[in-house]
Order: structure tokens, then sequence, then C-alpha cells
């Protein structure tokens, strides 16, 4: 909302400085969010007087004029409006001043004669729309005087904010009042002094007749005959202009501004357009074709409230006049609308039809029915005030639900406690009463009546917060809260706790975290080729590359790999902790929101040269970084099997905790890595934190004696064909029920350059747990196991 | 056969050989090889006392004794050459030992900076004795509005431009739904705080259509604005800076009443609207101040959807963004970095 100072001050007679008023606005909940200078660009312009006026000797169409602007001696001007004349007062731009379009005046010559300034037209001043003339001024003016007084414009507008629940705030007159609460002045209604014309009564021409009371619980109309259109005069034109509102001609200008005064929208029909003399309020057909102001055909359907004439639609009702009615230059007799209608149907049509009007946005917070028909009888004054026509006697009027005022006991003491303050019932009284409330006493207790123009109003805590407010909630004392828990309700905070352990324990170990968006775009999805089903869609998305819910983390990654590559980041070790979405009928919020803890390694695998080798990062690399997530959180040593097909990663390999699946990790199959700009292997897996996490929770640490004898250790070096795993060798060794075997590890694994067969050294490790081992119970140990791997697998010894 | 004699003889010589070895060593690795070498299992002197069973008996214990005392000599030579040898390597060291190579740095993690100040505000909240509770993202209509009073139709439902995955069902547009699940699934005494991804269906340089908000909130008896203005105060001036300034202007949201907006003095130019060079200062934009979250007692609306009374409980509740958080605390000044995730930016979170 757009409040002019100077029109504030007709009401309310504020003296104070303009920074004061944003000050207190803002700290009552009217947020200033700037103070707008709107005419400050036409600051340097002033009044000169024309005091000789001759012909250009060098151009038919040119004048050579001498002007007196105030600065001591008359300046030489040449102009080439048709409509200059001596005596005249005109607005002139001096030397040196730049014009609202960015052009600099300066001393120059014009086919040999100096000009040394300009006078201006309307359009070059963007005061109007005119360049076929110059501005000519009041007579009365000096010479000299500054433009922007000499016309009377608004130094200062303040942009507030006004928050939903303040319709009343969406008016001068509504800040006026609140701006009178604040610093204790008076507030002055406009006088209302309506002339009418009394051989004509308005209910003998036209009838209401309101179809949907609850879409329309006042309606009224005036008759306005004799009218001629035409631009309005020079001080509404330029309010309106100071505010934001193009000035359109005399009788849509007044309609604005009565709607920016008083909060009360309103609407003029041509009535020469209108057929039959009654004024139908209803709602419309579907399928209905109806073509607003702006030109526009519009589909309606059975929820929009139009206003109808005997025959048609010619207005959808709060949101825009139907151009079949409209005003024109040849409107001679006016109908002015003055209704309310119901906020919610408003909005649901203004939404519908992408629709938003000023009017609209009134109607859909709530506009003053009370105040409805004053707003009415103060636009009819001002037509015939401006000398626009003469207005009728009397109004057509239809209420079928009249305002009821809204009455709420109020405890002085709940606003005290609520607040934290010490006020008494005089402070609630007088502080209610300056916004309008009517203050009363029943059994004791405070009975409050809210003025119609608060439609916020409707609780005891609505009136404690007004108390708050005026108060000032930057007053009330302050002090820390006693938090109260009892111990033997369960926390809540698991989730939360152990993402943050698993972010931790990834920044331990060198990772760095990235944050991607919940969505992605439908044919990244499709890229990777993971399935169709189960994918949880936005309605109405920004773009088509945030259109689903991601089911798969993995294209946030890639895009930051993408995004990385192209600034030069050509080693990554990223991860990301976040959910993934899946369809599913049987949750109450439509499907199952996973968390999903994604690793990606791309590139080098260690961050300097020196000395380290420069290989790139491998399975192996991730493998391990999955192990040590699976020991960490759980003490887990994971199964890790390898799978012939998987959509996006090649190889693609499953890990097994506890036998349940936990995820995939792999390499991305190279013809997708490639679509995101990379040239080497992505490294990347992608497992089921809230799985991690259950299993976790059901690992408890379990103490064991500490053992107090040696152990024995024993290498064995196996020849093994290629496609044998690791993992075979591993569990025949375990399962061989030798007793003192506390452990086998992997010492080496070569490949010869022929790659027909690999040799593996394992390095088993015996202990006794009561006594210490001879060599000789060792070496039979050994042999025995040896031999079953001879028998169970196609291996040899070297 | 040995004599006393030649084993004698052997002893001492072993002395003198052993302390001319020393004297060779110049390092601890030459020394561990002459203690090998004299005093190892299979060592010199192990040598020679393996010839002590050849003396006569009434010798042994004679020549036994004087063994064990070189034993005794060999142990503190080696010692005490040790140590000087350690005292030169220390002063002046292996010519080739260059400490100012790099080291074997393992590889610098990080986390998000958004995660950064999640658990920046949650310690702080944990420290008032807040719990953190978790929701779903994808949210009914019910929790995420009707149930904060927000009807359908309702006008500030335009406040949030709402990301719909069906007529029933949005992105969350904030976190508050928590309040209202955590309030059904427990009673008073209550006090939460809500970290977690939000959306809104807004994209340009100051909104991304996903960001983070933290909510909180604490129902008991007798709650009031003070507690609220209390709590507030106390983590503006801790997250920030403890000589920050902070301001209550009343506002309006429909879970709250009343509600009002929390500013902070601006942490750039320290409220006083222009840079120390004298230009306009552009995170306040001159004013002084920056809002940082919103907040109210809790409208007593909302206890009567989870069955709560009013009448005797009160609470309070606020919401405030951590990417703005981040922005102020970290000088951060586009948005859009938080989910470009270039490493360069990331790593400045290690
Ligand atoms: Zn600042």
């Amino acid at each position: 909302m757009l409040l002019s100072l100077s029109w504030l001050r007709e009401f309310t007679p504020y003296k104070g400085s303009i920074d004061e008023l944003a000050h207190r606005l803002t700290m009552v909940g009217l947020e200033v969010e700037e103070i707008v200078r709107p005419f400050a660009h036409l600051a340097p312009m002033v009044v000169g007087r024309v005091v000789e006026k001759k012909q250009h000797p060098g151009a038919d169409k040119l004048s050579l004029c001498r002007v007196d602007a105030g600065t001591g001696e008359n300046l030489s001007i040449v102009c080439g409006a048709p409509n200059v004349n001596t005596g005249q007062n005109v607005a002139v731009a001096l030397e040196g001043t730049e014009l609202p379009g960015g052009q600099v005046i300066k001393k120059t010559r014009i086919r040999g004669e100096t000009s040394q300034g300009m006078i201006c037209s309307e359009a070059e001043l963007e005061l109007g729309q005119d360049s076929s003339q110059i501005m000519v001024l009041d007579d009365a003016l000096v010479p000299g005087t500054g433009l922007c007084t000499a016309l009377d414009l608004e130094e200062f507008v303040l942009d507030i904010g006004v928050t939903p629940n303040r319709p009343d705030c969406l008016s001068v007159m509504g800040l006026a009042r609140e701006v009178a609460a604040l610093f204790d002045l008076p507030l002055h209604k406009p006088d209302l002094n309506l002339q009418e014309d009394r051989t004509r009564r308005c209910q003998d021409e036209v009838q209401i007749v309101i179809d949907d009371p609850a879409g329309c619980p006042l309606y009224q109309a005036r008759i306005i005959s004799g009218c001629s259109i035409k631009p309005s005069p020079g001080w509404m034109r330029y309010r309106l202009m100071s505010v934001g509102v193009r000035p359109i001609n005399n009788i849509v200008d007044i309609t604005n501004y009565i709607m920016l005064e008083q909060g009360q929208p309103l609407h003029a029909f041509d009535r020469d357009l209108l057929q039959g003399d009654t004024i139908r309020v209803d709602r419309s057909r579907p399928g209905l074709m109806f073509t607003t102001l702006d030109e526009q055909e519009r589909e309606l359907n059975d929820r929009d409230l139009l206003i109808w004439d005997r025959e048609k639609p010619v207005a959808l009702a709060g949101v825009m006049g139907g151009a079949n009615t409209e005003i024109n230059d040849h409107s001679t007799e006016v109908v002015l609308e003055c209704a309310v209608f119901n906020p919610l149907n408003i909005r649901q049509t203004a939404r519908r039809l992408g629709l938003h009007s000023e009017s609209s946005f009134r109607f859909e917070r709530g506009v003053d029915q009370v105040n409805s028909p004053f707003a009415l009888d103060r636009a009819a004054q001002l037509m015939s005030e401006l000398g626009l026509g003469r207005v009728f006697q009397g109004v057509s009027r239809e209420d079928p639900r009249p305002c009821k005022p809204v009455r709420i006991s109020f405890r002085r003491e709940r606003a005290n406690s609520l607040l934290a303050l010490d006020v008494d019932q005089e402070y609630c009284g007088r502080v209610l009463t300056s916004l309008g409330c009517e203050v009363g006493e029943e059994g004791g207790a405070m009975q409050v009546t809210v003025p119609s123009y608060r439609p916020d109003i409707t609780r005891e805590v609505d009136l404690i917060e007004e108390i708050g407010r005026i108060y000032g909630l930057d007053k009330t004392p302050e002090h820390l809260p006693k938090v109260q828990k009892s111990l033997h309700e369960k926390t809540l905070d698991n989730e939360y706790r152990f993402l943050e352990d698993i972010k931790q324990w990834a920044r331990g170990l060198g990772l760095q975290e990235v944050i991607n968006y919940s969505f992605v775009g439908m044919a990244e999805l499709d890229l990777l080729e993971v399935p169709l089903e189960g994918r949880v869609k936005v309605f109405n998305p920004l773009s088509e590359e945030q259109d689903v819910m991601r089911t798969h983390l993995l294209p946030g990654l890639l895009n930051t790999l993408k995004h990385n590559l192209g600034q030069g980041n050509t080693r990554l070790k990223l991860f990301e902790a976040a959910r993934s979405f899946e369809q599913d009928s049987s949750s109450e919020t439509g499907g199952r929101e996973n968390n999903r803890l994604a690793l990606l390694l791309y590139g080098r695998r260690y961050r300097g040269h020196w000395p380290h080798p420069e290989d790139d990062a491998d399975f192996y690399d991730l493998k391990g970084l999955v192990e040590n997530l699976l020991g960490s959180f759980g003490g887990f040593e994971g199964r890790f099997v390898l799978h012939k097909k998987h959509p996006y990663l090649d190889p693609a390999v499953e890990c097994l905790c506890l036998e349940k699946s936990l995820g995939m990790l792999g390499r991305v199959a190279p013809d997708k890595a490639r679509s995101y700009k990379a040239r080497k292997d992505i490294w990347y897996c992608d497992l089921d934190l809230d799985l991690l996490q259950s299993l976790g929770s059901l690992s408890r640490p379990q103490f064991q004696q500490l053992p107090r004898f040696p152990v024995v250790k024993r290498d064995m070096t196996i020849v093994s064909p290629l496609e044998l795993g690791y993992e075979q060798l591993h569990q025949v060794l375990q399962d061989a029920g030798v007793d003192i075997l506390e452990d086998i590890s992997l010492v080496d694994v070569y490949l010869p350059p022929e790659k027909q067969e690999k040799k593996l050294t394992l390095r088993l490790t015996y202990r006794h747990q009561e006594r210490t081992l001879k060599d000789s119970e060792v070496d039979k140990e050994q042999q025995k196991l040896a031999d079953l791997l001879l028998k169970k697998l196609p291996v040899g010894f070297a | 056969m040995s004599s006393v004699q030649e084993i004698n003889t052997s002893l001492k010589s072993l002395i003198q050989e052993f302390k001319h070895v020393l004297d060779q060593a110049s390092s601890l690795h030459d020394l561990e090889e002459a203690r090998v070498a004299f005093l190892g299992r299979k060592g010199r002197l192990a040598r020679i006392m393996s010839r002590l069973p050849e003396l006569a008996p009434e010798e042994r214990p004679q020549a036994g004794k004087t063994a064990n005392e070189v034993k005794t000599d060999l142990g503190r030579l080696l010692e005490i050459r040790k140590e000087e040898l350690e005292k030169q390597l220390a002063s002046h060291g292996d010519k080739a030992f260059d400490p100012t190579l790099p080291g074997r740095t393992p590889d610098f993690g990080s986390v998000h900076p958004v995660t950064r100040v999640i658990r920046d505000i949650s310690n702080i909240f944990v420290g008032l004795g807040f719990e953190i509770v978790t929701g779903p993202e994808v949210e009914t209509d019910f929790y995420n509005f009707e149930a904060l009073n927000l009807p359908p139709g309702h006008p500030a439902r335009d406040m949030q431009d709402t990301l719909y995955i069906s007529e029933t069902l949005v992105l969350r547009t904030h976190t508050s739904p928590l309040q209202i699940r955590t309030m059904e699934k427990r009673r008073p005494p209550l006090a939460a705080i809500a970290p977690g991804k939000v959306y809104r269906r807004d994209s340009d340089l100051t909104h991304t259509p996903m960001f983070h908000q933290i909510e909180g909130f604490l129902v008991d008896t007798h709650v009031s604005m003070a507690d609220l203005r209390g709590t507030l105060t106390a983590f503006a001036q801790r997250i920030f800076d403890s000589e920050v300034k902070v301001r209550f202007r009343p506002s309006f949201f429909p879970f709250t009443e009343p509600s009002a907006e929390v500013d902070i003095s601006c942490v750039m130019c320290q409220g006083r609207g222009r840079n120390v060079d004298g230009t306009t200062c552009r995170v306040c934009k001159e004013t002084g101040w920056v809002e940082v979250l919103g907040c109210g007692m809790i409208d007593p609306e909302v206890f009567l959807q989870v069955g709560y009374d009013p009448e005797e409980y009160t609470g309070f509740a606020f919401g405030l963004g951590v990417e703005r958080v981040a922005m102020l605390k970290y000088g951060i000044n586009d948005l859009r970095m938080f989910f470009e995730n270039d490493i360069k930016f990331l790593n400045q979170f290690a």
C-alpha cells in the first residue's frame, strides 16, 4: 500500500517527520518498506513566464521566447509548441537539468538562435500523455517557483507492507485512523455535502436483485447523469500518479480515488449500454465466455459471481468490469456500483483466472460494509463537485446480510499474563477505544465491541494482540523460560542425531557434503533408466527440470559433478544425506520418504602429488568407505554381491548387511556419465540410512575378555582362477571349524601379466585362549586348511 | 677345554671391540646392529658364555660372575652411546630430512554451511532443553495449512507460494507442521525445534524453490511473551554476536497471536546503515536492521486442533530461514551458491 503523506494529512494533522512516522508504523506492524519521493525527478524544474514571443527567423514552426525563470535575467529559449504565448506561465527546464527521460538540457544554438533551456510538455515531464503542446500553468504563480511546489506535488510516499489480516489499512482513511491513535491526534472524516437532483429518483430508475446473498451481502448503486468524459483536474491526476495509479478519465479516476481513500472498490457502468432497469447479482453458468475490460475473453464456471443486466453479464463481480458496458468517451450517464462481495468467492475467481486487481485484492481481504454507503456518497459528491454531472436522488440498495457487530469479553489479567505486562483496566480501555472499539462493562467484565473495519478481531486474544501492539512488543519484559521436561518420555530426536553422526563421519573421512534440490526432471530419471512407477510428481513445478521428487539421489550428484567439472574442479569426494521419495498409497502422505546416503568419488585418489602415486580412485576406495560405514555404525561386516544387470551402475555391487540389502555401489555406466561431461570413472553408492540406523540400534557392544596368550601367524599363497572370488576362499577357511584360527587377512594379490590365474597371499592368525600354541599343532591345522581348499575349490599352492 | 684365562681375555677384548664398534656407529640403526652382534641371543657374549660349562666346576661361579659384569658393562656402554648419538642426531640431524615437505595429510572433509548453521542453532536450543524433531517433507494440506489456522481460501495462503503434489498433498512450505505432529503425539510441557527442508514455488535472485527452516516451539502452562523474547534475544546474541541488538516488530502469522518479526542490528554495518567507507549498506538497505525470524504466541485455534485447552496451556513458536542466517553469519552474498555445491565454496566450511 502506497500512502501519500499529504493525503494522510487531510484526515489527521500529523506534523512530525517522515522518518518518525515510518518508524512508528513499522513498530506497530505496518512495516514501511521504503520511503518514496515520487516526483524527485522534477525537483530542478521551475515556473517561467513567457515575456516575449517572436517568430524564429530561421524556422516557420519555431518560436523564439524570452522567459523570466526567476534567475535574474530573461532567458532566450527556442520553443516548437504551437500553443506557446506571451504572458503564459510555463514549466522550464534550465540549463544543466536532467529531464525524466534522461536528456540533459544544454545551452545550444537552434538554427542560429541561442536556446538556454527548454519549455516542457506534460509528456516530457512524465506528468501526462500530451506531447503536442507545452504545459500551461496558473497565471498567479511567481516565476522561479519550483514546479513541485507550484503543482503541489507530493513529496513523500510510504510503501507499507500491509499484512493480510489488516484490510482496513489498505486505505488512506484506515492508515489515518492508525496514525491518529498512535500519535494521539484527532481524526477528521471528509465532510459529506452531496447535492442531489431531486427531480429524478435513483430507485425509480434502477432496481437491485441479489440472487446469491452469501456471495453479495450488500449492493448499492447511484446514477450520475449528464456527464462529459475528460481528464481529471491536475491535483487528482498528480495524487493518483504519486501512488502509482495511472489516470484514465474523470469517472474512472474518481472510482480509483475513493477506493484508495476509503478502501471501497467502486465500478462505473455506462448506463446507455445497460439493458433494462434491473441489476442482478448472480452466479455464472458453467462455460460462459465473458470479455473483461482488458479485452480478454475468459471462461467462467458456476462459482464465479457476475453482475447482470436484463440480458447479459456486465461485470465479473469485485474483480473486473466487462468490456460491454465500459465507460468511454461518449458516455453521458453513469451507474455507479458500490458493493461488498464474499472474500472467498472473489479470491477463488481471481486466482483461477490469474486476474488480480486492486479491487479483488481488497475484496479478498474484506471490505468494510458499514462504511460502504459513505464511500458511495463521497464518490457521488466528488463527481458532482467536479462538475461531471447531476446525481439522482437516493440510492438503489439491497443488503440481505447486514453486518453484525462483534462483541468480545476481555480480561485484563489474561492480557497481562500472556504479554508479561502489568497494565490497568483504564490503559486497556484507552488503547482499544483509540482503535475504534466501544468499551463497556457487564458484570464486572470488560465488554468490547469491535468496529466493522477490523474483521481480524474476533477473539479475546486478538484484543490482547492490539494491547501488545500499541504498548510496543519491543518494550515488554524478557527472560529465559524454565523448560520443563519429563525424563520418562522417550526423546524424539533420533533421526536428526543419526544423520548428524553420519555427516560427521563422512566429514572425518575427507568427504564433502553437498545439498541438492529434492526434485529433478523426469528426463534425468529416464536417462538413468530407473523405473517409471512410484515416482512422486510435482503438480505445479516451476520447470521441467524440477517436476519430480528424487527416487534416486544420483541425478542431483551428477549435476553437482557437472557443475564442478565446469568450474575446473576435477577431483571430487562428495556425499549427500537426503531423502528419496516413492509413492506409497498406504502412507498418510501418499509416499515413502527414505533417508539415503550417497557417496561419489571422481578423479585422483590423493589430494597432493608427492609422496602419493597419481592413481585415480577405484572401486576399492568406495568399498572401503562403505565397510568403514558399516563398521562404524553397528560393527557390521557387509557382504558384497556382484549383479549382472543394473539400470545405471556397471559394475554394480549390492551391499548386504545382516542379509538385508543396504544399497548398491559401483561405477556409473560410462554412457550415462558422459551425459554429465565426466571423462573418468564415477564411483558411486546409494545406501539406505534408515535401514542402517535400525540395524545399528539392535547391536550393542558386548564386552569380551582380552586374549592373554600370543598369536602364531602363518602365510599361505594360493593360485586360483581369475573368476574365483576372494570371499569364497575366505568362506571355506572360516567354515572349516578350526577353533584356533582367529583371523584371516589378505596380504597380497598378484595378477601375472598373462592374466590366466591370480596369486593370493593370505595370512592366517592362530591363537589358543588358554595356552601358548606349539609350532607343531599350528603346522597341523595349517595343513588341514590347505587340504580343505584343494578339495573344495579349483585352486593350487605356489 | 677352555681356561678361565682364555675366557677372561675374550671378555676383556669384547669390551674393547664393543667400544670401537660403538664409536663407529653413526645411526641408531648401527647401534641396533651392534647390540644384536654383541648382546643378541646368538651374539658374541652369548657364544662366550656358552663355553662356561667347559670350565672346572670350582671355576664356574667366578667366571660366571665376571661374564655377567661384562654384560652389564656392555649394556651401559650401549646406553651411553645411544644417548650421545640421539643428542647428536637431534642437534645436527639428517641432512636430507626436510620438515617443510608436505605431510601425508588426509583429505579435509566438510559439512555444508546449511548443516553447520543447523548444528550451531540446534546446539543452542538443546542447551536450553529443547528436543529436535523431524517429519515428512511431502505433507498433507491439513498439517501444512489447516491445522495451523490456514483454512482453504485464507488470503494468508498467498504468503507462501505452494508446490503441490496433489489436491491434498503439498511439499511442506514450512517446518511448522511439526508443531502439530509433535503436539498430537505428546502432552505439554513440550519444547522442541524442527529443522529441515521446505519448499516454495519461487525462484529468483533471493529465492530458491528449496531451502531450510528451523521451527521452534515451547508449550506449557503460563508461557508468556517474555519467555519468547528472552529465548530469541539470547539465541540471536549467541548465534551472531553478543553485542547484537534485537527488536520485535508486530506482524501477522495465522498460527500465532500476537505475532512478531524479529530484526537484528545489521551484522555487516553494525546497524549504522553505512559501510566503513561511507557507501550504503546493501545487506540492510540502509535501515540498520535485518529481519531474521518470525515468531509469536501460539494461536488458541492451533491448540484446539490438537485438543489442548487454550485456557490451560500457552506457548510460543518461531521459524527462521537457515540460509538467511548462514548468509549473515558468513557474509555469503549469493543464495544460489548453496545449491550449486562448488567445492571451492564447500571447502570454506571445512
Ligand atoms: Zn547494514
